[in-house]
């Protein structure tokens, strides 16, 4: 690793980027940037065809008690992976299964969730810890590049690797069930199967994310790039691309501004992608009238 | 030599037997006893009062809901049932057109990694089945019932399958509309020999294309030629009944 960070410290030291780039926090937080960026605009996509916004809000907030499980179980405090892609997983998967279940909605199940798991792991990181530490718990919910480390950012490029191959094997599926779960089945296809398929991709690419941008924040880059890339588009090619590039750059350009002013780096990311967002619904109308919109790609 | 198969290869006989289906939902007798017979190559209308069944048969014939009872099929070829349901519920938002629903039942491939070009000529092709290639590019969420009525049927004729089950295929289409799909499955009927199951509300489409009936309304209230069918036979009152459990 040390190898990539002195390329790309050299570059900043020579004034190719930016002088903040000289940190080795900042390089690492760049290339988290560079990973995870894309493939939560793809993911996003699916996210948004199958209503599951806020299921992935309720996975970031689960990770605060999947930290404390990893704490109570005597994993390191920079690196409870066991007890935050367990738990999360857990949850994920213990949602899908009620859904599936029960009469009650989406919307409900995740409803009666969202809260409870945050909830329940701020007291169980205080009763972990014996004590309230502000740091940790803000490093979790807002992310925080300066406890991202090495270990870190490899565990999220294989996980980012392996995500999106199978996302990819499976996006034509994936889509389909979301799109509609009737026709799907008449298609000999399982759309329960396909959920719990996706839930267990959008859950460890979410996890992997955490320190990046954090749980609170989590929500929106999956969501938005989607959300500004649909305004602007006119099918399903361009919705994922459209929404690859807008995530992309509100990573990157999020980790630039959150070097050059004091705040957490998932915060400025919302902001960026947010312009974004509010951007493309300036341009929905200019596109209508013959870019984009109507165009075939 | 599938179950169904004639000594000269052909098709004959029934490829759908059901016998003694009945169904429960929340205690409630949804069907009962149902016994009906779709022949090879015939247009079979279902035919009954709103609440009489006929949406939860056809989907009990696929095997999406448990039952008492047997479905038989006697297929002799692939075995595929392609289906156009009677409503489809999907966020008109997703910005998804005709090529791209199409693409995703039919290829693998991600079809954001996949080249537009060699796909849309087949896909054109399969849009000409029920006369649509005109919508290709078109919005799925912008499209109008009756469109939208071609582009499922389109899809449920790929890959071409022995038994078509069609749930109300002419609802919120026009009259216009309504007898050029009539037209378009007598052809299909005629030209492709596919075996037809439609549920319809509409008299005049039954008595116009159908080669049987049989009509519902919880259990079978008639089974026979369009030709026999009274309005009478339609409205057999039958009560839903609850089941001892429920009833304890």
């Amino acid at each position: 690793m040390d190898f990539i960070y002195d390329i790309i410290s050299g570059w900043a030291k020579a004034g190719y980027m930016p002088s903040i780039f000289e940190h080795t926090f900042m390089i690492r937080g760049l290339l988290a940037a560079i990973i995870i960026g894309p493939l939560l605009g793809a993911m996003g996509t699916v996210v948004i065809t199958k209503k599951l916004s806020f299921f992935t809000q309720t996975i970031g907030n689960a990770a605060m008690s999947g930290v404390a499980i990893g704490l109570l179980f005597g994993e390191p405090v920079d690196g409870t992976y066991a007890g935050l892609y367990g738990f999360c997983l857990i949850v994920a998967l213990l949602m899908t299964f009620v859904k599936n279940r029960s009469r009650l909605s989406n919307d409900t199940i995740i409803g009666v969730v969202l809260a409870q798991v945050l909830g329940i792991g701020i007291i169980m990181m205080i009763v972990v810890t014996s004590q309230f530490n502000i740091h940790q718990v803000e490093g979790i919910l807002f992310g925080s590049l300066i406890t991202l480390n090495d270990t870190d950012l490899i565990t999220l490029a294989v996980a980012s690797v392996l995500v999106g191959i199978l996302f990819a094997y499976n996006f034509n599926r994936v889509m389909l069930g979301g799109f509609n779960p009737i026709l799907a089945k008449a298609r000999g296809l399982s759309p329960v199967a396909l959920e719990y398929i996706f839930v267990t991709l959008m859950t460890i690419v979410v996890v992997a994310s955490l320190k990046l941008i954090g749980a609170l924040l989590v929500l929106v880059l999956v969501v938005v790039p989607a959300a500004a890339a649909q305004n602007v588009v006119s099918n399903l090619r361009q919705f994922v691309w459209v929404s690859v590039v807008f995530s992309s750059v509100s990573t990157a350009l999020g980790l630039l501004l959150s070097g050059l002013v004091p705040v957490p780096s998932g915060a400025v990311i919302v902001l960026v992608s947010s312009v974004l967002f509010y951007g493309s619904l300036l341009l929905k109308p200019l596109l209508s009238k013959g870019g984009i919109g109507q165009g075939q790609v | 030599m599938g179950q169904g198969e004639g000594m000269d290869g052909s098709c004959e006989g029934n490829l759908l037997e059901v016998r003694d289906l009945s169904l429960t939902l929340g205690g409630n007798n949804i069907l009962r006893d149902i016994n009906m017979d779709v022949g090879h190559g015939r247009i079979h209308a279902l035919i009954g009062p709103n609440g009489a069944g006929k949406t939860t048969l056809i989907r009990a014939i696929m095997g999406g809901m448990p039952h008492k009872g047997t479905v038989r099929f006697h297929f002799c070829d692939n075995g595929r049932i392609g289906y156009v349901p009677q409503l489809l519920e999907f966020d008109h938002s997703v910005p998804m057109t005709v090529f791209d629903f199409l693409f995703l039942m039919l290829r693998r491939t991600p079809l954001f990694l996949s080249r537009r070009k060699p796909m849309r000529d087949e896909i054109l092709k399969i849009l000409s089945a029920t006369r649509c290639e005109q919508l290709i590019d078109r919005m799925v969420g912008y499209l109008s019932g009756g469109e939208f009525r071609r582009v499922l049927l389109a899809q449920a004729l790929v890959p071409k399958p022995e038994l078509l089950l069609l749930d109300e295929p002419a609802s919120n289409v026009d009259e216009v509309g309504a007898r050029q799909f009539e037209r378009m499955l007598i052809d299909l009927k005629e030209q492709q020999g596919h075996s037809i199951l439609m549920v319809s509300h509409d008299m005049q489409t039954i008595l116009r294309i159908a080669d049987h009936v049989t009509a519902i309304n919880r259990t079978v209230t008639y089974d026979g030629s369009p030709d026999n069918l009274s309005l009478s036979d339609l409205f057999v009152n039958v009560q839903p009944e609850v089941s001892p459990m429920v009833a304890q």
